[in-house]
C-alpha cells in the first residue's frame, strides 16, 4: 500500500497569497494512498526540509510531493532531501503551484481547486515511481583528436598534460594545418611558424601523444566512454624509422613540376616530398599519382639513392582499431577558391590571389622569401587591391554568415605589403571593418594611420583584365555611391572561410550534426559550445564556425577540460531518466516484437540489437535494447512502439496514464 | 492455374519449401486460405479473381514458420506486405518465396529484390466502392462523420478479427492486451471502440498495404477498412512514403524532414 | 440559472521550453485563466496519440499540445517526430469526426512566458464558446470504463 507524504509549502506569500493552502493539504489528507499532509511557510528552509527528513522516517513514506515552485528550480533540492531522508531520490516529486497556479491566478474558489489538482497528478504519478539508480558506464582514458592544426594540437597537449593517453590523427603528411602557412599573425604581428613550431614539436615528443599523420579516421563505433576507432595509416612508402630526414629523395626526383600544395601552387614539389621544412614528422611521403614507378613501373631513382635504404615502394596502408574514451574534433577549415568568382576572372588572372596565396608570398620561408611579388611575371606590385568580403555576407554566393577574420587580416596583408614594397599604394575596399578582439581595432587603425593604406567603403562589381594590369571597378558609399575604378598589378581576395571538404561525411561517420554550411553544430549555442549533441564528442576551432588563432587555442583547451571532467571520474554517472526495453521470463523474454521502428526514430541511436539465445546458441529473438550510456531520456521510442514493450522510467506510461486518470 | 499446381507440387516434392499457403475453393463461391504441405494435393490451390484475402498474415504466425521454409501465393498486396514485413525484420529472405500472379502470368519471386521490382511495376489501387464512400465521408460535416463513425463503431463487438487478419498486426502483446495501464477498454464500449479503430489505424500510418483484409474480415461489416486506408493516404500525401514499398524500412512516423510543412501549430 | 460552463483543458507540454516558458509566466506574474492542468514530459516526442484520447474520454473538453520551436529541441529531434505524428493524427480525428477546434497544437520556448497565457486564454475562450464536449462524454458514460 502506498505512503505518500504531501508537503505544501506557502512560499511565504507567494502562494499562501492566493491559494488556501490549508484546504489543499485538507483534500490531500482524503486521496488514495497520501498518509500524512502538512502545510508549512517555506519548505525549501532548513527547518522545512528536516520536517521533510523526520516525516520519511516517522511515516515511513514511500513517496513525497512537495507542492510548492517550479520542479524546474527545486527538484533538485527535494530530491537530495529525500535522499538525506532514507528514501531513493526518484520518489519525490514536485507539484507546481507558484508559477503554475498562484501567480498566474487570482485568489478564488477555482485556483485553490486548480491546486489541489496539481496536487492529485503528483501523488498519483509518485505512487508509479519507482527507485531509481544513476546509471554507471565505465570510460577508457584514452582521446583521439582529429586534425593536426592549431585547434588539435592544443587540445592534444592540454588532455596529455592531465596525464591521459591521446592519439592525434591527421590527415595530410605533416601537422600544423592552416597556421603553418600563416606569414605573420595580427594583432602582433609575430611570425606563425616561430609560435607554432615550438607547439608541433612538442606534441611530437610528449610521451602520451601518439602522432598518426597522413592518416584517417574510418569509422567510430561505439558511445561515450566505450568507443572504438579505426584508424586507416595510409602508406607513406617510406620505412619511418630509417628515414633520417635528409632530403636526397627530394632533390633527386625527376619529377619536379607538381604544383606544391603548401605553397598554394605559387611553387613546385617532387612526387616525393615533405609539405614544408619544419614539417613534423620531417619524413617524406610518395605521392602516387604523379610518381613515375607507379605510373610506368619505372625509375625508381629514390630507392637507389636513399643512404639508409629507407623507400619501399610496396607498403601498404595499415589498419589500427583503438579503443578511445572521447574524440576532439579539429578538422579545420578551407577558404573559398577564387574560381569561385565570375565577377573576378574565375580564377584564370594569375594576380588575382586569395588570401593564403598571399600569405605564401608574405612568408619568409614562402616561395618568394617573403617579396611579395606577381605571379605573372615576378615584378614587385606597385598598387593592390584588397577586397574584403569576398564571398562572405553574400547569400547569392551561399555564404550568408560573416567569416570573421578577414577584416584583420586583410588590414594585416595591407600592412605587410606596405612594409615591403615602399612607396606602394595599398587600397582596401570593406562593408565594414570587423575589428572586435583585443588590440584589434588598435591593429587596424595602425593599418590607416601609420602604414597608409586607403580604406574605400564599397564593393568591387568587376575586375579584368587590360593590357597587364588589372582594372577593379568598385563604389565609394561614402562619397555617395561614387563609381570608382582602380588600375592594379594584384588584387588579393578575403575569400569566404568554408567548412574543410569532407566534412559533411566525417560527421555523418560521427553521428555529429552539422548546419547547413556543413560546420559541425555545437550541443547549445550558448551555453555549450564545445560539445556536440553526440556525447563524448567534442569540437575545438573553425571546423564548428570561421574563428581566429586566439579563439581557437581558447577554444581547444576548453574541449580539452571537458575531455579531462570525463576521465576525471572512475566511472559516467548518468542520470536514470531513461527508456527501457521490457523483459520477461520465457518463453516471451520480451513484449518487443523485434521491429526496430524505434531504432530509426531515436535521436542518439541508443537502441541496439540484441539476440536472445537459448542454451544451444540458436538465436530466439532479436529485439532492442537501450544503451543506457547513450540515451538521454527523452521518449520518442516509446511513442513510436506500438506494443509498449519500451517505456520511459520517470514518465512510464503508467504515470502518465495516472495522471490523466485524474482528470 | 496449372502452373501454379505443377510449381507447387515440384516445390513441396522437392523439399525446397515445407508448406505453399495459397487460396482453396470454401463454401459456394467463396475462397479460404488453405496450407498445402502434401505435393499430391497441390491441384487444391485455386487462383481467381475471388481470391482478393492478404495470406502474408500467416507468414509471421508460429505455427505456420514452424512448418519450415514456406511458398505463398501472392496477390499484389500480399507482395506489399512481404516488403514491409522483412523491413520491419519480420521475415527473412530464405524463408519465404512469392509465388505472383502478375498480368496473368505466375512468377516465382525468391528474392525481396525480386520483389521490390514487381511491385514497382503494379500500381496502387483501392477498389472504386471504397474510393467512393472515402470521398463522400471527407465531404460531409464534422458531425455528419462523427455520427457516422459512432454508430458504425458502436455495433463493433470487439472480436479482433481485423486485427488478427492485417498482416501488419503481428505485435505478439498488441497494446490493447497491455493492461498496465489499459490505455483502451477491453470490452465493446462506445468511446473505446473509435479509439481502439484510431489506435489502429494510427499503428498502420505508413505501414498499411491497403489490401482491405480487415474491413472483409469484419462479421459485423463495419468499413473499417477506410479508416486505415485514410490515415495511410494522409502519410502519403504529406511525406511521399508509403507501406510495402521496399525491404529497407522507411517509415514515415519513425523519419522526419526538418521542413515538414504543416499550418496548423501556433 | 445555470452556472456559467467552465472547460476543462488538459495540456500536454515538453519539460525543456513550454514548461519553462509557462514558468516565465507565473515569474513575470502574467495572468491567465485557470481552467487547465498541465501533464509535464520530458520532450512532445513522448506524447502518445492515445493520451489525447484518453484526456477527452475522461472528461476534458479541450486539448492543448506544445513543445519546443523546431530545431530547437533539448533531444535533436523530439519535436520533429511529434510534429509527423499529429500531421497525420489531426487528419485522423477530423476524419472520425472529432472537432479539431477544440485541439491546439503550438510551438512556446522558454522564454515566451506571454505566448503561453495568450495560448491558454485563446484556447480556453474558444472551448467555452464551443461548450462542453457531451458528444464524446457521453459515449464514454456509457459502459464501463
Amino acid at each position: 500500500m502506498a505512503r505518500v507524504g504531501v508537503f505544501i509549502c506557502h512560499c511565504g506569500e507567494n502562494i499562501a497569497g492566493t491559494v488556501d493552502v490549508n484546504a489543499v493539504a485538507k483534500a490531500a489528507l482524503d486521496m488514495p494512498g497520501v498518509v500524512h499532509a502538512i502545510e508549512y511557510k517555506y519548505m525549501c528552509s532548513d527547518p522545512g526540509q528536516t520536517m521533510l527528513k523526520d516525516a520519511i522516517a516517522e511515516k515511513k513514506l514511500d513517496g513525497v510531493v512537495v507542492a510548492a515552485c517550479s520542479p524546474r528550480m527545486h527538484e533538485p533540492t527535494f530530491r537530495r532531501t529525500a535522499e538525506e531522508g532514507g528514501l531513493n531520490p526518484y520518489q519525490c516529486e514536485m507539484a507546481n503551484l507558484r508559477e503554475h497556479c498562484s501567480w498566474v491566478h487570482e485568489k478564488a474558489p477555482p485556483t485553490t481547486d486548480k491546486a489541489i489538482d496539481l496536487v492529485r497528478l503528483q501523488v498519483e504519478k509518485v505512487k508509479r515511481n519507482h527507485p531509481l539508480k544513476p546509471i554507471r558506464v565505465p570510460i577508457t582514458k584514452k582521446a583521439l583528436v582529429l586534425g593536426g592544426g592549431i585547434a588539435g594540437i592544443q587540445a592534444a597537449l592540454d588532455i596529455a598534460n592531465t596525464g591521459s593517453p591521446v592519439l592525434l590523427v591527421e590527415k595530410s603528411p605533416s601537422i600544423g594545418g592552416h597556421m603553418s602557412q600563416l606569414s605573420e599573425t595580427f594583432p602582433t604581428l609575430d611570425c606563425s611558424q616561430c609560435i607554432l613550431t615550438p607547439r608541433m614539436v612538442e606534441a611530437a615528443r610528449h610521451a602520451n601523444i601518439t602522432l598518426y599523420t597522413y592518416s584517417e579516421l574510418e569509422k567510430l563505433e561505439g558511445f561515450i566512454g566505450n568507443f572504438k576507432a579505426t584508424i586507416r595509416k595510409k602508406a607513406r612508402k617510406i620505412d619511418e624509422k630509417l628515414c633520417n630526414g635528409c632530403g636526397v629523395c627530394q632533390q633527386k626526383c625527376p619529377v619536379k613540376k607538381i604544383p606544391d600544395e603548401f605553397n598554394e601552387g605559387l611553387s613546385n614539389r617532387a612526387a616525393i616530398y615533405v609539405p614544408f621544412p619544419q614539417a613534423v614528422p620531417n619524413k617524406p611521403v610518395i605521392d602516387l599519382a604523379n610518381c613515375t614507378y607507379y605510373k610506368t613501373g619505372k625509375c625508381k631513382a629514390c630507392e637507389k639513392l636513399c643512404p639508409t635504404k629507407a623507400i619501399r615502394f610496396d607498403q601498404e596502408d595499415q589498419i589500427e582499431v583503438h579503443d578511445i574514451g572521447a574524440v576532439v574534433l579539429a578538422t579545420g577549415y578551407k577558404t573559398m577558391p577564387v574560381s569561385n568568382f565570375s565577377e573576378y576572372g574565375y580564377g584564370k588572372y594569375k594576380d588575382v590571389i586569395d588570401g593564403m596565396k598571399f600569405e605564401r608570398l608574405a612568408s619568409a620561408s614562402g616561395p618568394t622569401g617573403g617579396a611579395i611579388r606577381r605571379p605573372s611575371d615576378g615584378n614587385a606590385p606597385q598598387h593592390v587591391v584588397f577586397i574584403a568580403c569576398a564571398g562572405s555576407r553574400d547569400r547569392l554566393k551561399g555564404v550568408p554568415y560573416c567569416s570573421k577574420i578577414c577584416c584583420m587580416y586583410t588590414a594585416k596583408h595591407a600592412m605587410l605589403y606596405q612594409h615591403k614594397v615602399h612607396g606602394g599604394t595599398a587600397t582596401v575596399f570593406y562593408m565594414d571593418v570587423r575589428a572586435a578582439g583585443k588590440n584589434y581595432d588598435e591593429f587596424v587603425r595602425r593599418a590607416v594611420e601609420d602604414d597608409g593604406v586607403k580604406y574605400v567603403r564599397g564593393r568591387v562589381s568587376r575586375v579584368y583584365e587590360d593590357n597587364g594590369q588589372l582594372v577593379v571597378k568598385g563604389v565609394d558609399t561614402l562619397l555617395g555611391g561614387e563609381q570608382v575604378e582602380i588600375r592594379a598589378d594584384m588584387v588579393v581576395l578575403a575569400t569566404a572561410v568554408q567548412a574543410q571538404d569532407g566534412a559533411e561525411e566525417l560527421a555523418q561517420t560521427l553521428h555529429v550534426s552539422y548546419d547547413p554550411y556543413k560546420f559541425f553544430a555545437e550541443a547549445h549555442p550558448k551555453l555549450r559550445p564545445v560539445e556536440t549533441n553526440t556525447a563524448g564528442i567534442f569540437l575545438a576551432g573553425a571546423c564548428q564556425a570561421p574563428r581566429d588563432i586566439p579563439e581557437t587555442v581558447a577554444q581547444a583547451s576548453g574541449a580539452a577540460v571537458k575531455v579531462a571532467g570525463l576521465f576525471s571520474q572512475p566511472e559516467l554517472t548518468r542520470e536514470p531518466i531513461i527508456a527501457v526495453v521490457d523483459r520477461q521470463p520465457p518463453p516471451v523474454f520480451s513484449h518487443c516484437v523485434g521491429c526496430f521502428l524505434c531504432k530509426s526514430a531515436c535521436p542518439y541511436q541508443a537502441i541496439e540489437e540484441e539476440s536472445i539465445k537459448n542454451r544451444q546458441g540458436d538465436v530466439l529473438k532479436v529485439v532492442a535494447k537501450v544503451n543506457p550510456g547513450l540515451c538521454q531520456g527523452c521518449g520518442t521510442c516509446v511513442s513510436t512502439c506500438r506494443t509498449k514493450a519500451i517505456d520511459l522510467q520517470g514518465f512510464s506510461n503508467e504515470q502518465v496514464f495516472a495522471e490523466l486518470m485524474c482528470i | 492455374m496449372e502452373e501454379l499446381h505443377n510449381k507447387a507440387k515440384e516445390l513441396l516434392s522437392s523439399g525446397a519449401v515445407k508448406v505453399v499457403m495459397g487460396y482453396g475453393k470454401g463454401t459456394g463461391e467463396s475462397r479460404r486460405p488453405i496450407f498445402v504441405r502434401m505435393a499430391e494435393r497441390a491441384s487444391d490451390l485455386v487462383v481467381d479473381s475471388g481470391c482478393t484475402q492478404n495470406l502474408a498474415t500467416y507468414l509471421t504466425k508460429a505455427e505456420v514458420c514452424a512448418l519450415g521454409r514456406m511458398a505463398i501465393v501472392a496477390i499484389p498486396s500480399t507482395l506489399r506486405s512481404i516488403l514491409q514485413l522483412a523491413a520491419e525484420k519480420q521475415l527473412r529472405e530464405e524463408n519465404v518465396i512469392a509465388l505472383a500472379v502478375i498480368d496473368g502470368q505466375l512468377r516465382e519471386l525468391a528474392t525481396f529484390d525480386a520483389i521490390e521490382q514487381a511491385v514497382a511495376t503494379i500500381p496502387d489501387a483501392i477498389s472504386e466502392a471504397d474510393r467512393t464512400m472515402i470521398d463522400k465521408l471527407v465531404a460531409m460535416s464534422v458531425a455528419e462523420r462523427r455520427a457516422f463513425w459512432a454508430a458504425e463503431l458502436n455495433r463493433c463487438v470487439k472480436c479482433y478479427a481485423c486485427r488478427s487478419s492485417c498482416p501488419m498486426c503481428y505485435c505478439e502483446r498488441c497494446t490493447m492486451d497491455c493492461n498496465r495501464p489499459q490505455w483502451i477498454p477491453v470490452a465493446s464500449h462506445a468511446i473505446g471502440n473509435i479509439e481502439y479503430h484510431m489506435v489502429r489505424a494510427m499503428h498502420l500510418a505508413g505501414r498499411c498495404v491497403e489490401c482491405g483484409t480487415c474491413g472483409k474480415a469484419c462479421p459485423i461489416g463495419i468499413p473499417v477498412h477506410l479508416l486505415t486506408f485514410f490515415a495511410e493516404d494522409s502519410v502519403r500525401r504529406q511525406f511521399g512514403q508509403k507501406g510495402g514499398a521496399s525491404a529497407k524500412l522507411d517509415y514515415a512516423m519513425s523519419t522526419f524532414k526538418p521542413d515538414d510543412k504543416e499550418e496548423f501549430i501556433r | 440559472m445555470a452556472e456559467q460552463f467552465e472547460p476543462k483543458m488538459t495540456a500536454f507540454v515538453c519539460n525543456w521550453c513550454t514548461y519553462a516558458g509557462a514558468d516565465l509566466t507565473g515569474t513575470s506574474r502574467i495572468k491567465y485563466q485557470a481552467n487547465v492542468r498541465v501533464i509535464r514530459l520530458p520532450c512532445t516526442g513522448r506524447i502518445d496519440f492515445m493520451m489525447v484520447l484518453k484526456a477527452f474520454s475522461r472528461g476534458s473538453d479541450g486539448v492543448i499540445i506544445s513543445g519546443c520551436h523546431p530545431n530547437d529541441c533539448h533531444y535533436t529531434s523530439g519535436n520533429y517526430h511529434a510534429r509527423r505524428r499529429w500531421m497525420v493524427f489531426r487528419d485522423l480525428l477530423d476524419f472520425v469526426g472529432i472537432d479539431l477546434e477544440r485541439v491546439t497544437f503550438s510551438w512556446v520556448s522558454a522564454a515566451e512566458g506571454a505566448k503561453w497565457a495568450e495560448l491558454v486564454n485563446e484556447a480556453t475562450n474558444k472551448v467555452r464558446a464551443l461548450g462542453p464536449y457531451k458528444e464524446i462524454q457521453q459515449l464514454a458514460a456509457v459502459g464501463i470504463d
